[in-house]
């Protein structure tokens, strides 16, 4: 085993220095040069029929999906190794150490792409680069001290995994992973504080202020840096979670023991866990960070909701109803290897409805851009029966309703083996039930309240149905967890009984979050429309216009395939190492 | 078989997202062009030179379009435009509406529009009127409508005003006159879209001035869902005298 490892890990730590080298170099190189040698606007770029913002776009989006991955999976190893740690069972350090090692060979793809990203920026938009070098210089060193730092302490943290495994030295090590962590959100924080930069400028900038005399910290802590900041690193553990049940459900579906079998459904399990719970917070995050964009520009706000880009919204929509509705679907299959399950069986169909119709209503389009004869048709600007159900008060209640039954199926499975000993167990269930029962009532009494009201008032329903939502979800655990205390099991879980097509579920999984990032980065990005920094610079290339949805949607694929193939690759390669060294083991 | 298999899921998967992005409308955002307006420009230009306007440099969008703000244009108020005002042809109404926007409201809005022509030019405001014209109407604006508004574009630019003694400047008049009451209260006459002007009182004058030449850089957490509505054009329309008077009259709470 031992030598497997070292196998698996060598190959990852040639990756990682190469990676780790080329990106630092690539920040070295073009930061202090570029920024004094005058020349074009813009390079040229001609491959494969791509052109330079292709380039840019493919490498930015394939950069982002690889720091999402570690920066999001070090957040839960390191709470996993928390619960092996404080719970004594040594499963949660082996499950730990296994999200570790994938993140090792990820980290150095992510400064490869950083690398690639940093070279096509640097000569394909060459007088921008100088310009964002002008005001950001000393971030970009302080980038590059805390990628060290992230480096170092991953080695350390990943190679002294079994050395410090004991002990005080392990909860010396545990630290390691927190600070992974610490340096892995500066890394992010700094590079959110670039990109919410040209999206939201301080207000003072004009196109005639020199860059090197805008106040860093302006420019680092502008409108939009905080609300991006919170929105990705929930994010990321939801996009983490996902890759990791990717990564378990490919294992799963090629293992050939039940040994194996059983502990990539229980990892596969672990990481879904971590995506749906993470996702349910991350609508809130994504509301707060729409309503600074709001706050900043009206004008960003409108076209982002109800511009050129309304429509996204309704595929953002699609998107998110198969991810609950697989998310449910694959933990209602769960159900069938867990003895007690079948008690909550006759529910699943009414949990479906809410789902599907929570879809139908959130992905009901109601502010967009229609031409005359579409209007026509419809009667007005808003359809005359749907128009009711694409309203913020109907699309409110929905996903809150979703939220609430996804959350429900999550308690159903954490339940299905248990049965509580305590004294007030009945009235403990009594009082979940009610909390839901409360919480949806809540979410529609607003929701319909909401038809009745101005648009101020209307807002503020939002903050009312959110907060019912969260404080049962709180509640429900918390009464949960007490309640489990000592309970005696129905049975043990049977992991590894699970049909295949969970599996695929868990795959579907994965391609849509990943989808759903390059979207939404679409979205961000897309929002500035023909300018480089919203309303300061302007973009003059001749890829300015923002391309409509369908391209966009194509070159994303693109990149999703392009990522999600060469992290096959790597799965199929630590594959290969570990059954080479069986082989000459066996030998 | 099984790498097939999961090959295939991850295609399929990516093949009906592709799909439906691109079977839905497909709307791309063009960069804005700049067009000339001359005698000859045509009733289609005008109206798309009124597209611009509308979604950038008039700001329109800020409250139209959100139906809850003001009335929903696009599409419709070419042919609604006609029904407002017994009487009035569409292109006087909608001229109207611009210039004199508290002429008529249209029931369940509030009068918080601003008169346009203050921070539009002439030939921007015609190119407006036929951009509207064109949601559900017919284009009727002419060269003859927008010949004087491009006479005065021509002409060479006014001399600066002569320096006023602040003394001389009335804040209340002032007040009344930028038209601040349209979405801001002081002693119980005006609108409640921004805060109260007795809420200025002991403030730091900075601060208000900043409000008043840069409003959307801070917005009072009671009127958030208003941000961005107040014009950035004050600091132009009036004089530096005129700005310090007025900040004076709110910070010391109209004394």
């Amino acid at each position: 085993m031992r030598v497997q490892q070292t196998v698996a890990v060598g190959t990852a730590k040639r990756w990682l220095k190469r990676g780790a080298w080329l990106s630092v170099l690539a920040l070295a190189v073009a930061v202090p040069l570029l920024a004094q040698v005058p020349g074009p606007d813009y390079g040229e770029f001609g491959i494969f029929g791509l052109d330079r913002r292709d380039a840019v776009w493919i490498a930015a989006q394939l950069h982002l999906l690889f720091a999402a991955f570690v920066l999001g999976v070090p957040m839960f190893a390191v709470v996993i190794e928390a619960i092996g740690i404080f719970g004594g069972d040594k499963k949660y350090d082996k499950l730990a150490k296994e999200f570790t090692r994938l993140l090792l060979v990820a980290y150095s793809a992510t400064a490869i792409w950083g690398a690639i990203l940093v070279f096509f920026l640097s000569t394909l938009y060459p007088r921008f680069w100088v310009y964002l070098t002008g005001i950001f210089a000393p971030s970009m060193w302080l980038y590059a001290v805390m990628f060290f730092a992230e480096s170092f302490t991953l080695y350390l943290y990943y190679y002294g995994w079994d050395a410090w495994s004991k002990g005080a030295a392990k909860k010396v090590h545990w630290v390691l992973g927190i600070l992974l962590n610490v340096w892995g959100t500066i890394v992010m924080l700094i590079a959110n504080s670039w990109l919410t930069f040209m999206m939201s400028p301080p207000p003072e900038l004009t196109a005639d202020t020199a860059p090197q005399s805008v106040k860093l910290w302006s420019a680092i802590a502008n409108a939009t840096w905080m609300p991006i900041n919170i929105h990705r690193l929930l994010a990321n553990v939801v996009f983490g979670g996902a890759i990791v049940g990717a990564y378990a459900a490919y294992r799963f579906l090629t293992s050939e023991t039940d040994e194996e079998r059983a502990h990539y459904d229980w990892m596969g399990y672990t990481g879904n866990f971590i995506a749906i719970g993470a996702l349910i917070v991350l609508p809130f995050a994504g509301y707060w960070l729409g309503r600074e964009i709001y706050e900043f520009s009206q004008q960003m706000g409108i076209t982002m909701m109800g511009g050129f880009m309304s429509w996204l919204w309704i595929i953002q929509a699609f998107l998110i109803g198969i991810l609950f509705l697989t998310g449910n679907y694959y933990l209602w299959i769960g159900m069938g290897r867990i003895p007690g399950a079948e008690r909550f069986q006759p529910y699943i169909k009414y949990m479906l409805l809410v789902l599907v119709i929570g879809v139908i209503v959130w992905a009901t389009p109601n502010t967009m851009i229609a031409d005359r004869d579409e209007i026509a048709a419809m009667g007005g600007q808003q359809h005359p029966f749907l128009g009711v159900l694409g309203v913020m008060s109907a699309k409110n209640t929905a996903v809150n309703l979703m939220i609430l039954t996804t959350f429900l199926s999550f308690l159903m499975y954490r339940q299905a083996n248990k049965r509580p000993v305590v004294s007030w167990a009945k009235a403990g269930t009594v009082l979940q039930f009610a909390a839901f029962a409360v919480a949806a009532a809540v979410v529609l009494f607003f929701g319909i309240r909401g038809y009745f009201v101005t648009a101020i008032v209307r807002i503020g329903f939002s903050v009312y149905q959110v907060a019912a939502v969260l404080a049962t979800i709180v509640f429900v655990i918390g009464i949960d967890v007490a309640m489990s205390r000592g309970a005696e099991s129905r049975g043990e879980i049977q992991w590894g009984k699970m049909p295949p097509r969970s599996q695929y579920a868990l795959l579907i999984l994965a391609v849509t979050f990943t989808w759903l990032m390059g979207l939404m980065g679409f979205a961000r990005s897309g929002i500035r429309q023909h300018w480089h920094v919203y309303e300061v610079i302007r973009d003059t290339s001749e890829q300015a216009f923002t391309p409509a949805l369908g391209p966009a949607a194509t070159m994303i694929s693109i990149c999703v395939l392009i990522f999600f193939g060469l992290v096959g690759m790597i799965f199929w390669l630590g594959g290969l190492a570990e059954k080479s060294v069986y082989e000459e083991k066996d030998a | 078989m099984t790498n097939l298999k999961i090959l295939f899921t991850v295609i399929a998967t990516l093949g009906v997202f592709t799909f439906v992005a691109n079977v839905i409308p497909q709307v791309q955002s063009a960069v804005p062009e700049e067009i000339i307006l001359t005698e000859d420009t045509t009733p289609e230009e005008l109206a798309a030179i009124g597209a611009e306007v509308y979604a950038g440099v008039g700001g329109c969008t800020a409250c139209h379009g959100l139906g809850t703000r003001a009335p929903d244009l696009v599409g419709v108020v070419g042919g609604t435009c006609t029904t407002r005002v017994e009487g009035q042809s569409c292109k006087d109404y909608l001229w109207e509406s611009l210039v004199n926007p508290t002429a008529y409201i249209v029931e369940g809005f509030a009068p918080i529009m601003l008169d346009q022509s203050r921070t539009l030019d002439g030939a921007q405001l015609w190119t407006l009127v036929a951009f509207l014209e064109s949601q559900g109407g017919e284009v009727t604006v002419t060269s003859d409508d927008f010949a004087a508004a491009l006479a005065a574009a021509d002409a060479p630019p006014p001399p600066p005003p002569a320096p006023v003694d602040p003394a001389d400047i009335d804040p209340r008049q002032l007040m009344v006159a930028q038209g601040c009451l349209a979405c801001h209260s002081f002693e119980g006459e005006g609108q409640q879209i921004g805060p109260p002007f007795e809420a200025l009182r002991g403030l730091d004058p900075e601060y208000v001035l900043r409000g008043i030449v840069n409003p959307n850089a801070d917005t009072a957490s009671d009127f958030a869902a208003f941000a961005g509505t107040m014009p950035p054009t004050f600091g132009d329309l009036m004089s530096e005298a005129e700005l310090s008077v007025l900040v004076e009259f709110f910070v010391t709470g109209g004394q």
